[in-house]
Parts: structure tokens; C-alpha cells; sequence
């Protein structure tokens, strides 16, 4: 397991555990995981279905509290300050707000943290032109696929710059061709952002795309640091 | 087996949804089954108040060469019939007294004969003012005439035969001298237009003395009537009762054959109470129907808040295979729970609150009615209950896809009814209809005296239901134009709440502008009903004190004697006991206009307002400030009844030659006025032609300044307190009456139609109504999209930003809400008193604002929405991943 500890260290976990529920009805989500996310690491949390990944990742998030351990930021800063700024999310399901078009949708998480209108528009624009989405702009997420709502998703991540990238099962709901675009989107806004990129997934080829891989099982970490085969920039 | 597992699933996991919208049909039904039980104690009320005020119920009349006796005997054994008596009635030529030297004379007048035992047997028809109440008895007007009092003696004219002196052994009142001296068996319009002004009692035997011989001379002159009473177990209907007593009268002309007419007051009292019952009828069709309504509109917006999540669900059947059939039924089957369950909780809370409101456990005051209000009020919830859980769901089965259903904003285009205007043609539809049905005075029931069946112009319902309506859809149009055109516009106005979001909070607001427009609009209309139904209510309230003040004449009245000489000066009496503020003399006399004998009275105008007060509506020529002004700078000033204005083509400025009685020399002398006015009505005032003049200038003109009545101002203070003080002061001299009593016993359809119950029902449900309107529909909204918000929150926003979207919506909703409402409000109540102005008697000149209450369902509307809103932040401060999972 990784036990790191330097400036790079985007997220540090130590001895974390999350249970739901109490009692005979408790279930143990995870339990006694430390580990270390580093700056500009591309990461793959792979493992089958309730086994504890995206526990994991609200966990890193600070979308959640842990029931045993810590969870720090060291090179982030407070749990308080991470959303909006220097921590962006892509959730697994429809993450866009319905009432509000592309471009809003996206400029949202700017205007939360504090962006004038102006700025949060050009902000929006520059990441739909980056991501090639203008076309769709002023559309409203019920008018997107679940590709292009995902895309989206990443374009608000972009604009934000974030230097952590949490990615929950992004591709979950989609087909192969959909996921390679998602991917990609998400490999390319975090190099273009310096920004380490942690994606929870099942999916075997998308795990292939990044350079470094967590496999989880039953709520643990069983293994860690691994580099993919075929990515020569992994690193532990 | 579908059906079972979809419905333990809702009552698991949708019971918030399930038990919002039961709530909704429950008020439904409990508005109308209360009203039910309103209709149904009213009209029992009605039916016994009307037959307890009438002295005799029937007054059969004898036929000329008829045996009185026979008659007597028919009357006796008619079925119903608890008491008959023969009474007597002789015309005579005039009466004459000699009291002091001064000899008084009227002209013709009536000798009523009364047999032993009828004041017992009668007792409404007789009231005593003075003296025995036995024996020799003068009416009170004639008293007055002749100036006589107990111990006088008067002199009897009779036509052909010598007259006759009898001593006078007392004064009565003749409450209802109208029905006693009616001529029977002719029509409304021949009968007399008021009792005679003569009237002497005397007892049957020796009435008989003095008028036997006449009767062989004279027959025409001298006629018997039996007065009988009959039993009053009646329906409660008064529509039934009536046609009972009259089924029983005219039975008895019929077995009379000819010998007797029948006078039929049960009947007629019971006609008027017929129109009563429909007023009852109509204001539960004006004030409880569209409470019915907006609880339908309630349970339909509670529906439609889960209406987003429903065709998801249908949605996610339809791909795993369910046919529209099977989508039908689940939705038919989540209605029937609810209407259900809503139908039984609003009949429990129908019987709980008839018992509070109305003395009443049942929803009737007979069983088929009882059964008839329960089912019917069922029946009606479960029909919103379908026609807004189980209609939408069989229209979204039929017409939605599944990749629509999954589209919860869509762009929002413009409503077929909106394109062609259809909110405006209501609303000059509806402002045409009450014109056109305004033209005719708005009598809206006809009851026909005599005749059996009654009618109801329902036709004037339309105004305010078009109107209504129309509102609803106007102000949903200026919502929808406000939250599309006017974004820019919101989010100037939002910026207090929302800061930088504003712009975006505003561009979410305008892609949910129907939802919110259908918000608001609920808003609106629970606020207009609210108001209108306070309004209402108020101002009828406020009729009905004017009714007994005007009768009553202030706080406390004391009327002297008659025959009384009591001047000005003993107000000084009257104003050192305690609790009282004011004391106003006004003067009672009768003069003589023309050949009419008419009230008159003598008033001090610059002070009558300090002990009573005069409305704008009691006069015509001038408001009530601009005649008193008259009469005090033109002292000769007389203010006359329309009726007397129109007799007489009287002008402003016209000399009215009235006949008034001289205190000195008691001969009745002219003196000349001007007519200044008119007066529809006056304190103590009969409601028939009367005058008012300058209290100096009857003082000064003859010779007498003798007071009618002291008027009493209590100044808050409790006037039937004030009264018994007043009473114990003056004692056996004069008669004390105060406000609250004449409150309880004036008899006219304002009263007898006691809405006390159902504006307490009808104001609590407005109430309850508003909360729900407000903060259970929004709340809705917001649980709804709780995802969004878990969203927004995931995305890093705080409290204050999340709070942002919350109140905007809120505020918007409220704000816009109350102030529609407040407008539509102020219209429909002037509409709703123009049009029920058959409840009001008098007329009012103003509306009441009840602005304490209007003021607590601002602030129910206000502390609902904070409830709700803060809610909603509330929840969105759970850990944003387990709200996620939750949905």
C-alpha cells in the first residue's frame, strides 16, 4: 500500500473505513484503506460491482465522511474548500441540472465559486470549444445523449481547472464507442490541466487507458500501484 | 398481482406523495360535507325560527251569513290544529277622549274583540306598554292620537247606533299588526298598505254587546275570524314545511265550503324562509364550491409535483413491457387509494368539525340527507382523486413515449387556451354576464307569495364563476410572461437573494414557468377565496349590526311611555350611569301628511351621530353629513320616504303642510316644512314612510320638546350590562332595549340565514387551504428535485448559494401569489356582494375589510413557505452522496 508523504500528495487516506447502517443491518462498504492520490497521477479504480470503489471515491471527493480513519488534502487544503476549485467530479448517472442549457450547466460550478457572469460564460465557452462542444451549447441536457450529457460533464469539470479529477464509473451507462470519447475527454482535460484523474470503473478497456491501477474487492484495497500494461508514463 | 406489488410499493416508498394528495381530496370532502351540515342545520333553524315568530298561524275569516260557530268548529277539528279562538272585529266611526278639558278625536278605526284566554293562547300578538293588560285596550299609536292613558275614558263610534264610553284599563303594542288587520283571501298587491291607526281591545263579551246590534244593522261592518295555532312539527325543510301548512289550509277552505277564507301567516312566514333556504343554498354554491375546487386544484397540483417521477416509472414499465392497459389500471388504482383514503379522513373531519361549528353529528338534519351529503361529498373526492391521479396517468400511457416520459422540462410553447385568449374571453364574458344579470337587481330567488314552487336565477352564478376563472388563467398568462419575456427582469429582482446565481437561478425559474405559473396561480386563487370569502363575511357581519342598530336605534335605547312628556333635559339623567357615553333625545311623533298618518321624528342633527350611526345608504339626495347639515342650517328642513316623494312629485325645497298635535291645546294644528330629502332609513324607524325633522323646530312649532326615545352610546362598554344599569335607573317608565338582544331577535333573511357556522368552517379551510397552497405545494415541487439540488450542492455550492434557488422560487411564488390574490380578491367581493345582495338587509354602503384576518393568512402563507423552503435546505445539508442514493 502506498504510504507517501510529500507535497505531491494530492489526498491522503489513513486507516479509513465507511459503514452503512447499524446494527445487524450494517454494511461494511470499506474497511482499513490507506492510500495516497499524487499529483498528475492517472488512476484506474477497478473491481466488481459493490466492492467499495465508489465509496472510495466520495470518500476522496469529501462528498462523504468516513466512519473510521482520516481523510486529508494536503496539497488541497480544507475539506470546506475543495468543490468548487481544486477538486471536480463527474458522477455515473445524469449530473446536469434540467432547467439549465449547456452552457449555464456548465458555467454553474464558476458562479459557485464566485466568478462573475462574464467571466464564468467565457469560462463555459472556452471548455464546450475545447471538448468540440458548442454545437450544443444552448441545448438542454434532455436534448443530449447520455454521451454527450457525460462530455458535458467533463467540459463543467474543465472549466473549473481543477488539479484532482474524481471520475465515478463515467462510462457506466454506455456503450464502448460513447465510453472511448468519454475517456478521452477525461485523459485530455486532465493533461491539459496538470490535474491527476482518478475514474472508478468495471470496464477493463477503459482501466487500460490510464497509467496506474487500484483493484478493490470486498471493501479493500488488494492491490495498488500497479502500472498498466502498454501505458509507458505509470508510476507509483 | 401487478397491482398488489405496485401498490405495497407506493404505500412503502411513496406515502409522502400518496397521503400529500389524500390530504387534498380530505379537505374537499370535508368543505362539502360541511356545508352539507350547514345547509342542513340552517334550514332546521329556518323552518322552527319562522314558525316560532308568528303570533297566530292561521286567521280564518267567516263569510257574510256564515255560522261563526260552525266555522269555529271546522277550524277545531282540522288536522294540525292545537288552538282556535273566535275574534271579533267591528269598524268603528272614531274614537274620543276628554283628558284635561281638551277633547281628542280620530277617525275610523277597528274594535277588535278578544275572547277569554287568547293573549295565553296567543302571545306574540299583543305586547303591553302600559296599564292591565286586561280588559279595555288602546293600540299605542291610538294612545298617542288621543292622547290617552290607563283610567281615560274613551268614546266608541258606531255607524247608526249611539256610541258608547268605556274606561281605558291599559296601552299595548300590536307587533304585528300587519297579519292581524290583512284582509283575507286578497292578493299581495289589495292588501292594505298598512294597519289601521285606530285600533281598540276590547274583551269578546263585551265586544259582542257593543256590536251585535250592529251587525244586524250594519252586517258589512262587522266580521269573526278564528285565529287557530297549529302544531309545529314540520320538515325541517322550510320548502316542505310550507307545503304542508299551506296542503293543510287549503284542505280546510275546502271542507269550509265556501263559509271561511283562510289566512295563512304559518305559510306565508314559511314562503319567506323558502327563500332563505335557497340564499343558504346559493351561498354554499358562492362560498363552498369554489373551496371545493381549489382543494381539487390542490390534490391536482400535489398529483402533477409527482407527476415528473410517475412518467419515469411509466417510462421504465413501458421498456420492460407493460401495456398501456396495465399502466391505466396502476394509475386508477393509486387514485382509488387516495380518493379513498381522502374521502374517509375529510368525512371524519366533516362530522368533527359539524359538531363544533353546527351542533351537529350528522351531515343532515334527516337520514336520506345525511346519506345523500356523505356519498355525494365521497363521491366527489374520488372524482378528483381520478380526475387527477388516474386521467393523467391514462393520457400519459396514451401519449407519451418512453424517451418523452424521461423529459422532465421541455420547451415550454404556448398553451392552446393561451393562443386564443380564452383567459380574456372569460373575463368579458364573465363582466358581461354580471352586467346584464345586474340589470335586473339581482334576485336571484323568486318566491312567489302563495305559490308553491320557488326559483333561483342561477343564471347570475356565472359572472362570478367566468370571472374566477378567467382570473386564474390571466394571471397564469402574466406569470408565464413575467418568467419568459421578464428573465431579465427576475433576475434583476432576485439578485437580493440570489447574488451572482441571479442570472441563473432566473434562466431555471423561466425553463420551470409553468410549474411555478401553476404554483402561483394556486396561490392566487386560495388568497382571492380567502379574501373574498373574509370579505364577505365581514361586511355581513357588519349589515347585520346596522340591521339591529337601525332597529334598536343605538347601543341602548330607552322609549318613553306613551303619553310620556319627558324633555331633552333627562338625557343629563341618564348620562351619569355608568357606562354611559353619550345620550341623544330624538323625538317621536305622528303627523299627518296629506290623508297618511306617518312617524315622525324630531332629532338634533349636529349630535345624533354621537350616540348612533347614520350610513350614506339610509338617504338619497345627499349623504347622511350633507342632510344633518341641512337640517341644522335650515331648521324647517324635512327628509321624507321615497315613497311619500313620489306620491306628493316632491322637489327639493317644496313646501310639505304637515298635521302635527300641538302640546298645548292637544288639537292637531299645520305646520309648514321643506322637503330637503329623502330617508330610506332611520334609527328606530319603521321600515315604511316616516319623517325626520330639527328636534328645535318640532320643540318650537308645538310647543312641546317631549322626547320618543334616549338614544345610548356605551362606548365599548357591553350594552347589555349598560341596559340592565339603564333599566334598574328608570325603571317601569320607559322600555330599555339594547343592541345585542335586537341582534338576536330581528327577524328578516339576514338572519335567519346564520352564517356564523359556515364562514368559521369556510375561513378555516381558507386558512388550511393557503398553508397547503403555499408550502405543501412547494415543498413538493422541491422534494421533487431534491437530485438538482443534491447536484448544485455536490458541485460545491453553500447553504446561502442552494438557498438561493430555494427562495427566489419562493419569494416569487408568494409574492406574486398574494398580490394576484389580493386583486382577484377586491374584485370577486364586490362582485359576491353585489351579486348576494339579497342576504344584506340594508344594503351596505361599504365593504368590511377584515384585515386582522386577511393578515394572518399572508402570515400562514408566509410561515408555510419559510417551513417549506427551509425545509428544502435543510435537506440538502445531508451528506450530498446519501441524498444521490436515495433517489
Amino acid at each position: 500500500m502506498t504510504r507517501a508523504v510529500g507535497p505531491d500528495v494530492l489526498v491522503r487516506c489513513d486507516g479509513v473505513a465507511r459503514t452503512f447502517g447499524a446494527g445487524l443491518g450494517a454494511v461494511v462498504a470499506l474497511h482499513d484503506i490507506s492510500c495516497a492520490i499524487h499529483a498528475g497521477q492517472h488512476l484506474a479504480i477497478t473491481g466488481p460491482s459493490g466492492s467499495g470503489k465508489s465509496t472510495l471515491l466520495h470518500l476522496l471527493a469529501g462528498l462523504d465522511e468516513p466512519t473510521a480513519g482520516v481523510v486529508t488534502w494536503p496539497a488541497l487544503g480544507a475539506k470546506g474548500d475543495l468543490r468548487p476549485g481544486p477538486v471536480g467530479v463527474v458522477f455515473q448517472g445524469p449530473s446536469l441540472l434540467p432547467p439549465l442549457d449547456v452552457t449555464e450547466n456548465v458555467a454553474l460550478a464558476l458562479l459557485l465559486g464566485g466568478a462573475s457572469e462574464a467571466d464564468a460564460d467565457a469560462a463555459a465557452a472556452a471548455a464546450l470549444t475545447r471538448l468540440h462542444l458548442s454545437a450544443l451549447a444552448t441545448k438542454l441536457p434532455e436534448e443530449l445523449s447520455g454521451g454527450q450529457a457525460q462530455r458535458v460533464a467533463v467540459a463543467r469539470v474543465l472549466a473549473g481547472r481543477p488539479r484532482l479529477i474524481l471520475a465515478d464509473e463515467p462510462t457506466g451507462q454506455l456503450d464502448h464507442a460513447a465510453a472511448a470519447v468519454i475517456v478521452d475527454a477525461l485523459v485530455e482535460t486532465a493533461s491539459h490541466l496538470g490535474a491527476a484523474l482518478v475514474v472508478t470503473t468495471h470496464d477493463p478497456l477503459v482501466a487500460a487507458r490510464l497509467t496506474t491501477r487500484w483493484t478493490m474487492a470486498d471493501g479493500a484495497l488488494v492491490e495498488a500501484d500497479l502500472p498498466i500494461e502498454g501505458n509507458p508514463s505509470c508510476s507509483a | 398481482m401487478l397491482s398488489l406489488t405496485w401498490l405495497r410499493g407506493l404505500a412503502a416508498r411513496r406515502r409522502g406523495r400518496l397521503a400529500a394528495a389524500a390530504c387534498g381530496v380530505a379537505i374537499a370532502v370535508a368543505l362539502l360535507a360541511s356545508i352539507g351540515a350547514f345547509l342542513s342545520a340552517s334550514k332546521a333553524t329556518m323552518t322552527a325560527r319562522a314558525a316560532a315568530d308568528v303570533a297566530v298561524d292561521w286567521q280564518v275569516q267567516t263569510q257574510t251569513g256564515a255560522d261563526a260557530g260552525a266555522v269555529l268548529d271546522a277550524v277545531e277539528h282540522a288536522p294540525g290544529v292545537t288552538i282556535a279562538a273566535p275574534v271579533g272585529f267591528a269598524a268603528t266611526t272614531g274614537l274620543q277622549t276628554t283628558v284635561n278639558g281638551s277633547t281628542q278625536s280620530t277617525g275610523p278605526g277597528v274594535v277588535v274583540g278578544l275572547p277569554p284566554g287568547y293573549r295565553s293562547a296567543f302571545p306574540g300578538e299583543l305586547r303591553d306598554l302600559a296599564g292591565s293588560g286586561t280588559g279595555v285596550l288602546l293600540a299605542q299609536q291610538t294612545a298617542a292620537n288621543l292622547h290617552a292613558a290607563p283610567g281615560d275614558t274613551v268614546t266608541v263610534g258606531r255607524a247608526g247606533l249611539d256610541p258608547v264610553a268605556l274606561r281605558v284599563d291599559g296601552v299595548v303594542d300590536l307587533p304585528q299588526a300587519d297579519s292581524l288587520f290583512q284582509t283575507v283571501g286578497a292578493p299581495v298587491g289589495a292588501q292594505p298598505q298598512a294597519p289601521p291607526d285606530n285600533v281598540l281591545l276590547v274583551p269578546g263579551d263585551q265586544w259582542h254587546q257593543l256590536f251585535d246590534p250592529l251587525a244586524q244593522t250594519r252586517p258589512e261592518l262587522v266580521h269573526t275570524q278564528i285565529h287557530a295555532r297549529l302544531t309545529h312539527h314540520l320538515p325541517t325543510d322550510p320548502s316542505a314545511a310550507y307545503a304542508e301548512v299551506s296542503g293543510r289550509a287549503r284542505n280546510l277552505e275546502v271542507r269550509l265550503a265556501g263559509t271561511g277564507l283562510v289566512g295563512d301567516n304559518l305559510a306565508a312566514t314559511l314562503g319567506a324562509a323558502r327563500s332563505d333556504a335557497l340564499y343558504a343554498q346559493i351561498l354554499f354554491l358562492f362560498l363552498g364550491l369554489p373551496g371545493a375546487v381549489l382543494a381539487g386544484l390542490l390534490t391536482a397540483a400535489v398529483a402533477g409535483a409527482g407527476a415528473e417521477r410517475r412518467r419515469k416509472e411509466q417510462a421504465l414499465l413501458r421498456a420492460r413491457g407493460a401495456t398501456n392497459r396495465q399502466l391505466v389500471r396502476l394509475g386508477m388504482i393509486e387514485a382509488a387509494a387516495v380518493g379513498i383514503a381522502g374521502a374517509a379522513a375529510g368525512l371524519g373531519l366533516a362530522l368533527a368539525l359539524g359538531r363544533a361549528a353546527f351542533g351537529t353529528f350528522g351531515f343532515g338534519a334527516t337520514p336520506v340527507a345525511a346519506i345523500g351529503w356523505a356519498a355525494g361529498s365521497a363521491a366527489a373526492g374520488l372524482v378528483i382523486a381520478a380526475a387527477t391521479i388516474a386521467i393523467p396517468a391514462w393520457r400519459d400511457a396514451r401519449r407519451v413515449t418512453v424517451a418523452a416520459g424521461r423529459r422532465p422540462i421541455g420547451r415550454a410553447g404556448t398553451p392552446r387556451w393561451a393562443r386564443y385568449g380564452l383567459d380574456l374571453v372569460l373575463l368579458g364574458a364573465g363582466g358581461l354576464v354580471f352586467w346584464l344579470t345586474g340589470r335586473g337587481g339581482y334576485k336571484l330567488v323568486l318566491a312567489p307569495e302563495g305559490v308553491p314552487t320557488i326559483s333561483v336565477s342561477y343564471w347570475a352564478f356565472a359572472g362570478p364563476a367566468l370571472l374566477w376563472t378567467g382570473a386564474g388563467l390571466f394571471v397564469w398568462r402574466i406569470a408565464d410572461l413575467v418568467l419568459g419575456r421578464g428573465r431579465p427582469l427576475i433576475g434583476r429582482l432576485i439578485r437580493p437573494v440570489s447574488g451572482r446565481l441571479s442570472g441563473t437561478v432566473a434562466a431555471s425559474m423561466s425553463r420551470q414557468r409553468r410549474l411555478l405559473a401553476r404554483a402561483l396561480v394556486l396561490v392566487a386563487l386560495t388568497v382571492a377565496f380567502a379574501a373574498s370569502t373574509a370579505v364577505f363575511d365581514a361586511t355581513y357581519q357588519q349589515q347585520a349590526q346596522v340591521d339591529a342598530r337601525l332597529t334598536n336605534g343605538a347601543d341602548v335605547t330607552v322609549t318613553e311611555s306613551p303619553g310620556s312628556t319627558i324633555g331633552a333635559a333627562g338625557a343629563t339623567e341618564l348620562s351619569h350611569i355608568p357606562g354611559v357615553k353619550s345620550v341623544e333625545p330624538i323625538q317621536h311623533r305622528f303627523a299627518y301628511v296629506g290623508a297618511d298618518l306617518q312617524d315622525l321624528y324630531g332629532v338634533r342633527p349636529g349630535t345624533i351621530t354621537d350616540a348612533t350611526k347614520l350610513q350614506d345608504a339610509y338617504f338619497q339626495g345627499g349623504t347622511a353629513r350633507q342632510l344633518m347639515a341641512t337640517l341644522a342650517s335650515a331648521p324647517d328642513s324635512v327628509l321624507v320616504s321615497a315613497e311619500t316623494a313620489k306620491d306628493f312629485r316632491l322637489n327639493p325645497g317644496d313646501q310639505v303642510m304637515l298635521r302635527l298635535q300641538d302640546g298645548r291645546t292637544k288639537q292637531l294644528t299645520n305646520v309648514a316644512f321643506h322637503y330637503a330629502g329623502i330617508a330610506k332609513e332611520f334609527p328606530t324607524a319603521p321600515h315604511d314612510s316616516f319623517l325626520i325633522a330639527n328636534a328645535d323646530s318640532v320643540t318650537k312649532m308645538t310647543g312641546s320638546d317631549a322626547v320618543g326615545a334616549f338614544l345610548i352610546d356605551t362606548g365599548g362598554n357591553s350594552p347589555a350590562a349598560v341596559a340592565g344599569r339603564v333599566r334598574a335607573a328608570v325603571g317601569a317608565q320607559a322600555q330599555v332595549t339594547d343592541l345585542t338582544t335586537s341582534r338576536r331577535v330581528v327577524g328578516s333573511s339576514l338572519t335567519a340565514v346564520d352564517l356564523a357556522g359556515l364562514t368559521r368552517v369556510e375561513l378555516g379551510f381558507a386558512l388550511v387551504l393557503a398553508a397547503a397552497s403555499t408550502g405543501l405545494v412547494l415543498a413538493l415541487g422541491l422534494a421533487e428535485r431534491r437530485r438538482s439540488f443534491a447536484i448544485i450542492s455536490a458541485l460545491g455550492a453553500k447553504a446561502r448559494q442552494l438557498g438561493g434557488f430555494v427562495w427566489a422560487e419562493a419569494l416569487f411564488v408568494t409574492i406574486g401569489g398574494l398580490a394576484a390574490g389580493a386583486g382577484g380578491g377586491w374584485a370577486l367581493s364586490h362582485m359576491l356582494v353585489k351579486v348576494l345582495t339579497g342576504v344584506f338587509d340594508p344594503p351596505p354602503a361599504s365593504l368590511a375589510i377584515p384585515w386582522s384576518y386577511l393578515a394572518i393568512v399572508g402570515a400562514v402563507a408566509v410561515a408555510a413557505v419559510s417551513a417549506a423552503a427551509g425545509g428544502a435546505i435543510r435537506a440538502t445539508q445531508r451528506p450530498v452522496v446519501a441524498v444521490v442514493r436515495d433517489l
